[in-house]
């Protein structure tokens, strides 16, 4: 005889015709699971769609620049001419006026270096920036060396394409020209492979490309800002990138550049955040009526589970009582009662969760309004689990808390008479 | 087991209604005393047992079980208390209908202790049930159901037993049956037995009735006074 035994009988037996109640509270159970799983799914998904267009869009940046420079178009194609080293933007930006943003700031010096030898030329894009700062919307894939670090002076970080353009490698050197007509001579530190440079000036001449199709420039040389300020003899800034504290603080932070900026006409303020709106507004209000969907699912199932749970429990009552009476701890007697509910809620979170995972698309595609976000891969994850085991706690104390109270309030011997008539 | 009630009172509120099941009720009982409680049905004996056995509280008053004031336990150490000390045999039997006679007699063994089969098996075969230990209480009669729960109020070798109406359901034979088997075991083993019912007919084996009636003591006779009564 083992007295496991006579625990799980005190657990899952005696239910007599409240049986078919818990079997049918547990049915209910499994399909409210069901449902409100896969909508968190798909809201999850989605979630993940909007996070990864985020990433992708950073509405939370503002980019300042000045106009472009008109020399850029007209730097020479071929013939004997002196080597230039034009700004790409009109280096029109006060840092001081950039700093009325009450954001952070990274700051850039943009450069085209145009080189011309004998019947041959070479253009290279030089780009000052801040070691520290430019991370945080810019990615660099460093393959060898290292990257750029804020103290550093005449060494520069390059990619692939640039570095095979000017026949350098790690540790080797390259001139450029100063604006005083001295060169700087630059030592390679780092080799990039990959770059993902956050809102770069447009392509206008023929340079070496990391993505040779694209409109925008792709490829080229870092140096901390210090060592372009040196090579261009100034401090103000081509273009300079404000990362707002979230998207929402993006038109308080636009109003204060343009206020600014207002009497530099040559300096342009732009944001994404508008348009990026725009793109997840509707998919938004798709994701609201999804985890809407889900609520009252959990609401009205669950409370139909909670219901018959009560039944159940209300019915055992007698049970508990008689447990009590004969020396069961409280806590003993409510563990019974807790095990059986456990078992009850976790065996349908776990059915319904399988049967979600089973059942919901692998793929969901959105209405057409949302198509510029690409479909939606629903996803279970860890806050869908946890939402499940709130549902599920909620339900069982919601069933439980009647029979829980009664003990609580009454004597045993009013609860063993009363259940008796 | 020593029981002192001291000027004990209870009253039950329904619907605006107020009930006294008992008003200032004092006595004591001694180690190793058999006493029977009888009334009327409602003068408060189940009351006062309930009360004794911690399974409810009174207005006022107090009752000491071996200098314990059982009335001011918190629910656990009352829990405690029953599980150590108290026996109690329920006028419904209150058996557990998933379980079979011998696990409901193991029951009162699971709070503290691993369940002792041979000693609750003992136990069923003293009560004449040792062949009906794997039958669950829906397959007993009432006789046999009330003989589970009284070899369940013994498993633990309580010091005292309270025993509401045990033969209130029973026909004459088997309710002396049960009378006979409480009052030789409590006394072989020196248990202090508190046992209700409605009239004097099994008074036999008591050391002193207790007469209640609305839920005041009206009378203590001692066995001698009770045996002659018996036969005037």
């Amino acid at each position: 005889m083992s007295h496991r035994l006579i625990w799980r009988k005190l657990v899952f037996g005696g239910f007599g015709r409240r049986g078919l109640e818990a079997v049918i509270a547990a049915g209910v159970l499994v399909f409210a699971t069901a449902i409100v799983a896969g909508s968190l799914m798909v809201v999850q998904g989605a979630r993940d769609a909007i996070a990864r267009a985020a990433r992708d869009d950073r509405p939370d940046v503002v980019q300042v620049k000045s106009r472009f420079n008109r020399a850029v178009f007209e730097t020479p194609r071929s013939g004997n001419l002196p080597p230039l080293t034009l700004p790409v933007y009109e280096p029109l930006i006060d840092r001081d006026k950039v700093a009325a943003a009450e954001a952070t700031i990274l700051a850039r010096q943009s450069f085209l270096r145009n080189v011309v030898s004998g019947d041959s030329f070479l253009n290279i894009y030089i780009f000052g920036i801040d070691p520290e700062k430019e991370p945080q919307v810019s990615t660099f894939w460093v393959s060898r060396g290292r990257f750029l670090r804020g103290d550093d002076g005449a060494l520069a970080v390059v990619d692939q394409a640039t570095a095979r353009a000017l026949g350098v490698d790690l540790g080797g050197t390259f001139p450029v020209r100063k604006a005083d007509g001295q060169d700087l001579t630059l030592r390679v530190v780092g080799i990039l492979d990959r770059l993902e440079f956050r809102y770069p000036p447009p392509r206008t001449v023929d340079a070496p490309a990391l993505r040779p199709g694209s409109s925008a420039v792709t490829s080229g040389v870092f140096v901390t800002l210090h060592t372009s300020e040196e090579i261009f003899g100034r401090p103000t800034l081509t273009d300079a990138l404000v990362v707002a504290g979230t998207p929402e603080a993006v038109p308080a932070v636009v109003e204060r550049l343009r206020e600014a900026f207002r009497l530099e006409p040559g300096v342009f303020v732009s944001e994404s955040y508008s348009r990026f709106r725009r793109k997840v507004h509707d998919f938004t209000l798709t994701l609201a009526l999804f985890t809407a969907v889900g609520a009252a699912t959990a609401v009205l199932a669950g409370s139909f589970g909670a219901n018959l749970l009560h039944d159940v429990y209300a019915d055992r009552r007698r049970q508990y009582a008689i447990l009590l009476a004969l020396g069961f701890r409280p806590m003993q007697s409510a563990l019974i009662g807790i095990a059986f509910g456990l078992t009850m809620v976790g065996a349908a979170a776990v059915l319904g969760s399988v049967m979600a995972m089973v059942f919901a698309p692998k793929h969901f595609a959105m209405p057409s309004l949302m198509a510029e976000l690409g479909t939606i891969e629903p996803k279970f994850d860890a806050l869908v689990v946890a939402v499940l085991g709130g549902m599920g706690m909620a339900i069982l104390a919601l069933g439980m808390a009647p029979t829980a109270l009664q003990l609580a309030r009454c004597s045993i011997a009013a609860t063993l008479s009363e259940e008796r008539g | 087991m020593r029981i002192v009630v001291q000027s004990v009172t209870k009253t039950y509120h329904r619907a605006r209604q107020s009930i006294a099941a008992l008003q200032n009720v004092s006595f004591e009982v001694s180690q190793g005393e058999l006493v029977l409680l009888v009334g009327p049905s409602g003068s408060g004996k189940t009351t006062l047992l309930n009360l004794i056995a911690a399974l409810d509280r009174p207005d006022r008053g107090e009752i000491l079980v071996d200098g314990l004031d059982v009335t001011g336990l918190s629910r656990s150490a009352a829990a405690g208390y029953r599980d150590e000390c108290v026996g109690i045999i329920f006028q419904s039997y209150n058996l557990l209908p998933q379980l079979t006679a011998l696990e409901n007699v193991l029951l009162p063994m699971l709070p503290r202790r691993r369940p002792n089969p041979r000693h609750a098996l003992e136990l069923l075969e003293t009560v004449g049930l040792g062949d009906r230990s794997s039958h669950r209480p829906s397959e007993l009669s009432g006789g046999e159901q009330q003989r589970v729960a009284i070899a369940r109020a013994l498993v633990n070798d309580p010091a005292m037993i309270l025993a509401d109406e045990p033969i209130g359901n029973l026909d004459d034979e088997n309710a002396r049956k049960i009378i006979a088997l409480l009052s030789d075991t409590c006394r072989q083993r020196g248990k202090t037995l508190l046992l209700v019912a409605h009239d004097r007919e099994m008074v036999g084996p008591a050391d002193r009735v207790f007469e209640i009636r609305a839920g005041s003591l009206t009378s203590i006779e001692r066995q001698a006074t009770l045996v002659a009564s018996q036969f005037t």
